[in-house]
């Protein structure tokens, strides 16, 4: 079945991207390496964390990233393309979090032929808010000739 | 300062500095992929589903856009080890290294069964204090990646931050004296 399909047209600015939340457990963590193949102890062992003068480990950008990516990409539907994200790993998601990603939209407009849609995105917790802000541009088709 | 080490000679050195263009161990793969939609959950077809793939406009299953599979493709993987910088190796007095931010830039998409090469280059490094070290070094790398075609696929920019443990900060202020 096809995945539905935003077009240009029928975004709104202030909309939202819905989004999703996920538990950082140690379920999460094992899944973390596996998806990133990132083996650097920082994203899996606390002492070596705490022995490089963090207060835990914390999940790796390749997570914080294909989260962010999922937000989007959930969103703007097979026929979208991500031209640009940018984020900043400003704060931690650590074991006990429950990480919640999300995006809005705040810019719409048309630049060389291509329907672009601006949108913030982001990951927060509740320990200390907004962790990883970002911002994306994609490229969305038209329902236009 | 710490001894011996000159922010400005290796300013003078290392900006600009690039490797020469590297290609990724295997072709793109479907379980690589699928490993990566796990960990966030994402159960995209477009991703997951080779029959569902092949009915869109790209034909066959493609990555997601994320900057950190591009990479993980271009490269040659954790196993077996082979020595391969993520970066031409900036010297800095602290070897604890954290990505602080990062640009991905899109020109192509990647579909499974594309081979991906690498090029690094060093863009920016400077000094700038962090709260666990005074003399935390900053480094902001691109990572140029292209397919088998030779074209662009994307740019990944990163802003990487070397520092050094408490314990090391601590023993350089002994070394000078400083309480």
């Amino acid at each position: 079945m096809k995945r539905p399909q935003r077009y240009w047209e029928d975004v709104q600015v202030g909309e939202e991207l819905p989004g999703f939340s996920l538990e950082i457990n140690t379920r999460r963590i094992f899944l973390q390496i596996s998806g990133t193949q990132d083996w650097y102890p920082l994203h899996f062992d606390s002492q070596f964390a705490r022995r490089a003068g963090h207060p835990d480990l914390f999940m790796n950008t390749g997570f914080i990233q294909g989260a962010l990516v999922r937000v989007i990409t959930d969103w703007m539907g097979d026929e979208g393309f991500l031209k640009k994200l940018y984020f900043e790993m400003r704060r931690q998601q650590r074991p006990g979090d429950v990480m919640v990603c999300k995006g809005r939209v705040v810019d719409k407009y048309v630049r060389d032929g291509q329907h672009y849609v601006e949108c913030e995105v982001w990951a927060e917790n509740e320990r200390e808010g907004i962790t990883t802000p970002g911002r994306a541009w994609i490229i969305l088709p038209t329902r236009g000739p | 300062m710490t001894q011996g080490y000159d922010i400005e000679e290796v300013r003078r050195r290392y900006i600009g500095m690039e490797t020469a263009e590297s290609w990724g161990r295997y072709p793109v793969e479907h379980d690589p992929i699928r490993r990566h939609c796990h960990m966030v959950e994402d159960t995209n077809p477009l991703f997951l589903d080779p029959e569902y793939a092949k009915k869109t406009k790209y034909g066959a299953v493609i990555c997601p856009p994320s900057g950190w599979l591009a990479i993980y493709f271009a490269s040659l993987g954790p196993w077996p080890p082979v020595f391969e910088p993520l970066v031409p190796i900036v010297p800095a007095p602290g070897k604890r290294i954290i990505n602080l931010s990062q640009e991905v830039e899109w020109f192509q998409v990647i579909r499974v069964g594309d081979r991906l090469s690498i090029k690094r280059r060093i863009a920016d490094v400077f000094q700038r204090p962090i709260s666990i070290d005074p003399e935390a070094v900053w480094v902001v790398s691109e990572l140029i990646i292209g397919n088998q075609n030779g074209e662009l696929v994307c740019v990944v920019r990163n802003t990487l931050l070397f520092h050094r443990t408490p314990e090391e900060v601590a023993a350089e202020k002994e070394r000078r004296g400083e309480p």
